[in-house]
């Protein structure tokens, strides 16, 4: 038996060994691999992200500061912005999902290992294309959503806002690729057993989301398309005198802007599910409940943009609608958080570094989901508009409501994925200092907001009052930067240093528990069988296991969308060199398109060419039987 | 140990099974997405403003446009016919599906070219030419490319053996074939038929 598995093993190994060398690191198809490389990007960019800030702060810290002068600071809250939502927050979850959603339904890869790789290409280009176009004194400076006409060709010329619009596309092309992968391999890869009632949690917040992103997404790459349309070629899409409309930008980008935040936050949703059960040691309380709360809210999510447009002159009616449906969207979320609860409640409470983000969760999201509910309301919103307030309220609701999780669940993970445990004592004084920091920076805004401080102001008077609450603000960063440095710092020293974490070192319950960590390449020796929604806690002693698999192909078991019933079997591809070549091409074509907008057609004939190099099928030799 | 074993499954399949076939239609529903945005567009703008299409914009000529949508309309039942054929491994009527569609797509594409020669304005002209010459530009890149990939698939199964597991690819071309026709059938009517029928002014 065991010198059958020991041969088994050895063929797998060599079946699904990953791409080394230098080549290597461009031909990986590997999700984990992959995975880790978005994760890691994403990180690298948090950090850019968060050193603007801190510049930022620094310049407020007093009024009538020299810092930076006011140009380059339009240019940091603009890269901040779009650093932090396009380049960190959607990417970083779905390096997370990319890892765990293969092996939390016990398959061996994501469905398009090809199409993953590409995306991971694609991020990457429009990262660095955003910052080198940032370090030679391009960097977008009309905001994060680089409102109309003020980024139109009249009142922006130059490259700026062209940097931004094609940053756009690299990264929401990626954003797209991610979500259809995750839902195929989600929907006909599951392990047979798994039907959808047995699905986790965070797979489901995971469905979701990519549901959200293929309807939201386009609406973004349309809108920033028309804009560089609009600056490149001269169309007139958001031209007011030739008959277009400058708020129909703002209607086409809150479309996609406000899914946008709960394409960030429904991921959050399922790491905290994760993270409660395994530390709680009891059965999710409420799932089907839970289920469909994620499904409502991800409907509810479309039903919102206006109301980042109110103070833009609507008719009653669209605001009555829209202030309705901001307050209904609080509902599917109360009820996901008394579910928590309810689990906490009913079971054994072990508190660990992941658990303790969880719980600052709680406590500063309801901080933001309240000042949410009041931003729903007209008065309210009329009043704060582009203050302050605005800017402490969606703070509260990305970092305590995602970031924070984001934290909680790196924390979580970090033993599947190197293989050792993080350093606990490190990882808590870590914690309370990003948890004081946070709060000392954010909740000093609220106030600065009611007092009348607008937002994207680069300084103010003294006389205006608001000296000494920036001041505490701009004191927070120092907590803040650096728990997350020492967060960094552990992460650091454990992944060589940290005790061996063994494959289940929480005695959690979903499938990626059950193999070694890390995984071996194949994830599964065998692909595992499913008796209950607790994949580990509810199999039986002698849990069936999946033969008949072939070793010497890639082989994946497809099974059917709703009952997970054995199917069919389906080759996945090896390494392979395309998509990065097809990704350059694509990111050749956005970056020439801005300089002679010739270079998009003649990029495009040559992706062309990359995509019949990518679809050509290899020659194979006649298949031996097995 | 007990086991579930599935050697006796099939390896790929041409169906509505396979997972191609569930990524092409996660594709199909992003680029439907982005034709309903372009739909909106249009119909937005058309709501605010008072003259639509704008008074210089003359009445098109609707027979080159008639042409190319009965064609591509009629070409999707040869579509189906070598997606049917497909399914049931029948190489030789599946490459005379797709050759004539081939054909189908590239005299599309030159009458296309020599309607928009004819529309007598520019994207650059006002917001109205605009959005008709983004939707009729973002619909013609989707022929090209469903043209070529068609091409491409004859071609291949001209020069090689087709596997079975390769008859899925012809499958998801046809599909995107009935796509690629569907959408237009809506941008049909709003940048060749409204003109005539109602006019803002």
């Amino acid at each position: 038996m065991t010198e059958e598995r020991g041969q088994t093993e050895a063929a797998m190994e060599a079946t699904w060994a990953p791409a080394r060398g230098f080549l290597g690191w461009f031909t990986e198809v590997d999700h984990k691999r992959i995975g880790l490389r978005y994760i890691v990007t994403a990180l690298c960019f948090f950090t850019l992200g968060g050193i603007e800030a801190a510049i930022m702060r620094l310049q407020l810290a007093g009024p009538e500061r020299h810092v930076v002068g006011p140009d380059f600071y339009n240019q940091l809250f603009t890269v901040h912005g779009s650093t932090m939502m396009f380049l960190f927050a959607v990417p970083v979850m779905e390096g997370i999902a990319i890892y765990l959603v293969p092996l939390m339904v016990g398959t061996r890869n994501v469905a398009f290992p090809k199409l993953n790789a590409f995306g991971y290409f694609i991020y990457l280009f429009g990262g660095l294309f955003l910052y080198t176009m940032f370090f030679c004194g391009a960097g977008p400076d009309a905001g994060w959503f680089a409102y109309t006409p003020l980024s139109g060709p009249q009142f922006s010329p130059g490259k700026r806002i062209d940097t931004w619009s094609q940053m756009i596309t690299y990264t929401e092309l990626s954003a797209l690729v991610v979500s259809v992968e995750i839902t195929v391999t989600a929907f006909k890869q599951r392990a047979p057993g798994m039907s959808l009632n047995r699905v986790p949690l965070f797979v489901w917040s995971m469905v979701v989301t990519s549901f959200m992103i293929m309807f939201a997404m386009p609406a973004v790459m349309v809108d920033s398309g028309y804009l560089a349309l609009d600056r490149l070629v001269a169309t007139h899409f958001f031209n007011r005198p030739e008959g277009g409309d400058p708020i129909f930008y703002q209607h086409l980008f809150w479309f996609f802007g406000h899914p946008e935040v709960y394409i960030i936050f429904i991921p959050a949703l399922g790491f905290i599910s994760s993270i409660v059960t395994a530390f709680t040691k009891r059965k999710v309380f409420g799932y089907s409940v839970m289920v469909a709360s994620l499904v409502f809210t991800g409907f509810m999510g479309f039903g919102l943009w206006v109301h980042h447009m109110f103070a833009t002159g609507l008719p009653q009616l669209g605001q009555s609608f829209f202030t309705a449906a901001s307050m209904m969207i609080s509902i599917p979320t109360g009820v996901q958080i008394f579910c928590w609860i309810g689990t906490i409640w009913h079971g054994r409470l072990t508190i660990r570094t992941p658990m303790l983000y969880v719980l600052a969760f709680f406590f500063d999201f309801l901080i933001g989901g309240l000042t949410g509910v009041m931003l729903a309301s007209v008065p309210i919103n009329w009043q704060v508009h582009d203050t302050y307030f605005v800017v402490a309220h969606f703070h509260y609701v990305l970092i305590a409501g995602a970031v924070f999780p984001l934290f909680g669940a790196l924390h979580f993970w970090f033993p599947k994925w190197t293989g050792r445990m993080y350093g606990e004592g490190l990882s808590r004084v870590a914690f309370w200092l990003v948890f004081i920091g946070f709060n000392l920076v954010f909740f000093p805004m609220h106030i600065l907001g009611m007092i009348g401080m607008p937002r994207r102001v680069y300084t103010y008077q003294p006389q205006l009052g608001w000296g000494g609450l920036n001041q505490l603000a701009t004191l927070g960063v120092l907590p803040l930067a650096l728990g997350i440095l020492l967060m960094f710092v552990n992460f650091a020293l454990s992944r060589r240093r940290g005790a061996p974490a063994g494959p289940n070192p929480w005695d959690a319950d979903t499938l990626e528990w059950s193999v070694s960590s890390p995984p071996p390449p194949y994830n599964y020796l065998h692909v595992p069988t499913v008796a209950g929604g607790h994949a580990l806690w509810d199999a039986a002693p002698d849990q069936p296991v999946v033969v008949g698999m072939r070793t010497d192909h890639r082989e994946v078991l497809v099974t059917k969308a709703v009952d997970a019933e054995p199917s069919h079997r389906e080759e996945l591809p090896s390494p392979s060199i395309w998509p990065f070549l097809v990704a350059l091409t694509t990111g050749i074509t956005l970056c020439g398109a801005i300089f002679y907008a010739w270079w998009f057609t003649m990029g495009t004939v040559l992706t062309a060419f990359a995509l019949i190099g990518w679809f050509w099928p290899k020659r194979e030799p006649l298949p031996e039987a097995s | 140990m007990r086991v579930l074993d599935v050697s006796d499954l099939p390896v790929g399949t041409a169906d509505s099974r396979a997972l191609l076939w569930w990524g092409n239609l996660g594709m199909m529903a992003i680029e439907g997405t982005m034709f309903a945005l372009l739909l909106a567009t249009y119909l937005y703008l058309r709501m605010v403003n008072l003259d639509w299409p704008p008074a210089s914009v003359p009445m098109p000529d609707l027979l080159l446009p008639t042409i190319n949508l009965v064609m591509l309309v009629l070409s999707c039942g040869v579509m189906l016919m070598a997606d049917r054929a497909a399914l049931r491994g029948n190489v030789t009527l599946v490459r005379i599906g797709f050759a004539v569609c081939v054909l189908v797509g590239i005299a599309f594409l030159v009458l296309r070219a020599m309607a928009m020669s004819m529309i007598g304005f520019k994207w650059s002209s006002h917001a109205y030419g605009s959005v008709i010459w983004t939707s009729v530009g973002m619909h013609t890149f989707h022929m090209i490319a469903a043209t070529g990939e068609a091409l491409l698939l004859l071609i291949y199964s001209l020069v090689r053996k087709v596997e079975k597991k390769q008859l899925l690819d012809f499958r998801c071309t046809a599909v995107y074939w009935y796509f690629v026709t569907i959408s237009w059938l809506p941008f049909y009517v709003i940048v060749w038929l409204l003109p005539h029928l109602s006019r803002k002014s």
